[in-house]
């Protein structure tokens, strides 16, 4: 009797392990993981170039959206950035073009209907992009005039930028190596330059100061300060050659020849 | 002689199972060169010191063989020597994990670069000996080949009256673009102007130069090409064009109008002297007779 029982107990639990119950489980496959490998977190992204992302899955088939297989271990990924939805992918690697600013990319494990896994499966980078250089010191000089220089009431001060991208003023802040100049006249503000075409000056007479300063995106200085500074000396016609004016000393002459004639006639009158 | 057909009939058979026995043999023995075949991974382009003009994507062709690529990271996958991926650096910089042989394009700014690709087993471990294969590129904005050239096409040598003058030039063979320190790149830079000599601007790309408030007399204004560090192109690329400013008109409106004022009063006293002096000789007794009348 008991050898009976003992046989249905050991059938019932052949019959269970057959069945895949205890496995499912118990030691099932392991779960599907997701992984960001390139861009690093807050990894710079320079010169507006594209962002490549390239991640990494384990116990996951990569299948190409809509080919309808329907499997929890198999399908693509959701790629959002900015928490929109961008883009789906299935192969390890998606460029993705943004533009300049913090951004945060997130991808979702999702099967080829489009559903997240469950337990949901994701990962997840943020990067800033910038038009300027990824790296480098930002630079700025005055390349004309000279310091000191006279120069007459219309001139242009021409300058050179060096790791460092100029554009429109009012973008994300905090973005490296981009912004514009923003120009201070005897201290006080006088211009703001977005490129790198020479700034036209038209001046009063007199010594003067001329100020550059590479400012980020909401008009802040950058750390450590960056500007050129010159002093220059304004002189109205300079380099002009004043002709020679003799009107004064015609007027002059005009009035002698004047009181000449008067006393000719007082003279003629005399005579009669 | 009742044999030999029996004798030979057995021999054929023979021969024929030894014929099949030694092609079963050989198709069941590889060959040497097959067997030793492994891996391999070759750049198909751009070429070694290729040059990638006018700020085109670089368009990487690669092949494989032997090694199966494939997604890494399946489910119930089994490292295997004989497949895996492709790893892509670009300037030592890891860039891109390729599973499929397809072209790449990759978007690279100017300067020169190193693309490398490296075969990598499923357990991301490079195969042994590695495998990799790597080509140096220099892209650029400007084109391939050619000479650059520059002219001053406006304004034209000779005497002007502005004193603020545009100047426009014509460039070939080299692209401009604005400098902000990136690399140099064959045919690509900008323009410095020099005015008598003196570095006066670096206009923007593609923009018209305006030098202001030029001094009277000659002046000589020469544009140069540069690379984008500033250092000009070897040999140098430059072109001068000399305009005479001509000063103000000489003399004045106002000298003018004052000097004619001047000519008439003098004629006018010159007449009234005369008729006096005519005058003074009618009223005069002639020589000889006395002075005074009865």
């Amino acid at each position: 009797m008991n050898a009976r029982i003992f046989a249905l107990i050991v059938a019932i639990l052949g019959m269970l392990v057959a069945s895949g119950i205890p496995a499912s489980n118990g030691r099932g496959a392991p779960l599907p993981t997701l992984s960001i490998i390139s861009p690093t977190p807050n990894e710079v992204i320079g010169n507006g170039t594209p962002v490549a992302i390239v991640f990494a899955v384990t116990n996951f088939n990569l299948t190409d959206p809509g080919n309808g297989t329907s499997s929890p271990n198999s399908g693509h990924i959701d790629v959002f950035v900015d928490d929109a939805l961008t883009a789906q992918t299935s192969v390890n690697t998606i460029v993705l073009p943004l533009p300049s600013g913090p951004h945060t990319i997130r991808l979702r494990l999702v099967t080829d209907n489009g559903s997240a896994l469950n337990p949901d499966v994701t990962a997840s980078v943020s990067v800033m992009v910038t038009g300027g250089p990824d790296s480098g010191t930002p630079g700025l000089s005055i390349v004309f005039p000279r310091g000191g220089a006279l120069v007459g009431t219309d001139s242009t001060l021409s300058f050179q930028v060096t790791n460092f991208v100029l554009v429109a003023p009012g973008g994300p802040a905090g973005v490296p190596n981009d912004g514009h100049i923003q120009v201070y006249l005897d201290n006080a503000s006088y211009a703001e330059l977005t490129d790198d075409a020479p700034l036209h000056l038209n001046l009063k007479d007199g010594p003067h100061n001329v100020t550059l300063q590479l400012v980020d995106n909401q008009g802040g200085p950058l750390s450590p300060d960056v500007t050129a500074s010159l002093y220059i000396t304004v002189q109205a016609l300079l380099g002009r050659v004043t002709p020679f004016d003799a009107t004064p000393y015609l007027a002059l002459a005009n009035l002698l020849i004047g009181l000449g004639i008067l006393a000719a006639i007082y003279r003629k009158l005399e005579v009669r | 002689m009742a044999r030999s057909p029996k004798c030979s009939a057995s021999c054929r058979a023979a021969m024929l199972v030894l014929s099949v026995l030694l092609g079963t043999f050989l198709l069941a023995v590889p060959s040497p060169s097959v067997a030793a075949a492994g891996p391999s991974l070759a750049i198909l382009a751009p070429a070694n010191d290729q040059v990638i003009d006018n700020g085109t994507p670089v368009i990487l062709s690669f092949a494989v063989a032997n090694f199966w690529l494939v997604q890494p990271g399946r489910v119930g996958q089994v490292s295997n020597p004989g497949e895996g991926h492709v790893d892509l650096y670009i300037d030592g910089a890891y860039s891109r994990l390729l599973t499929r042989v397809e072209p790449v394009s990759l978007p690279l700014g100017s300067g020169p670069h190193t693309i490398r690709l490296q075969l990598i087993q499923d357990n991301g471990t490079p195969l042994s000996p590695d495998i990799y294969a790597s080509v140096r590129i220099v892209a650029t904005h400007g084109p391939a080949v050619g000479t650059p050239t520059i002219t001053i096409v406006s304004p034209k040598p000779g005497p002007t009256i502005a004193h603020d003058v545009y100047f426009a030039v014509e460039v070939t063979n080299f692209t401009l673009v604005d400098s902000y320190g990136q690399p140099n790149a064959p045919n690509e830079g900008h323009i410095q102007l020099f005015l008598n000599g003196v570095l006066n601007q670096e206009p923007r790309a593609y923009d018209l130069a305006f030098i202001v408030d030029m001094p009277d007399g000659n002046s000589t204004v020469t544009a140069r090409l540069v690379n984008n560090d500033n250092t000009p192109l070897s040999p140098d690329v430059s072109a001068s064009v000399t305009i005479r400013i001509q000063g103000a008109a000489d003399p004045t409106a106002s000298e003018q109008v004052t000097g004619g004022v001047s000519l008439i009063l003098a004629l006018i006293l010159l007449v009234l002297l005369l008729r006096r002096r005519k005058a003074a000789r009618r009223v005069a007794p002639p020589k000889g007779e006395p002075e005074d009348r009865p």
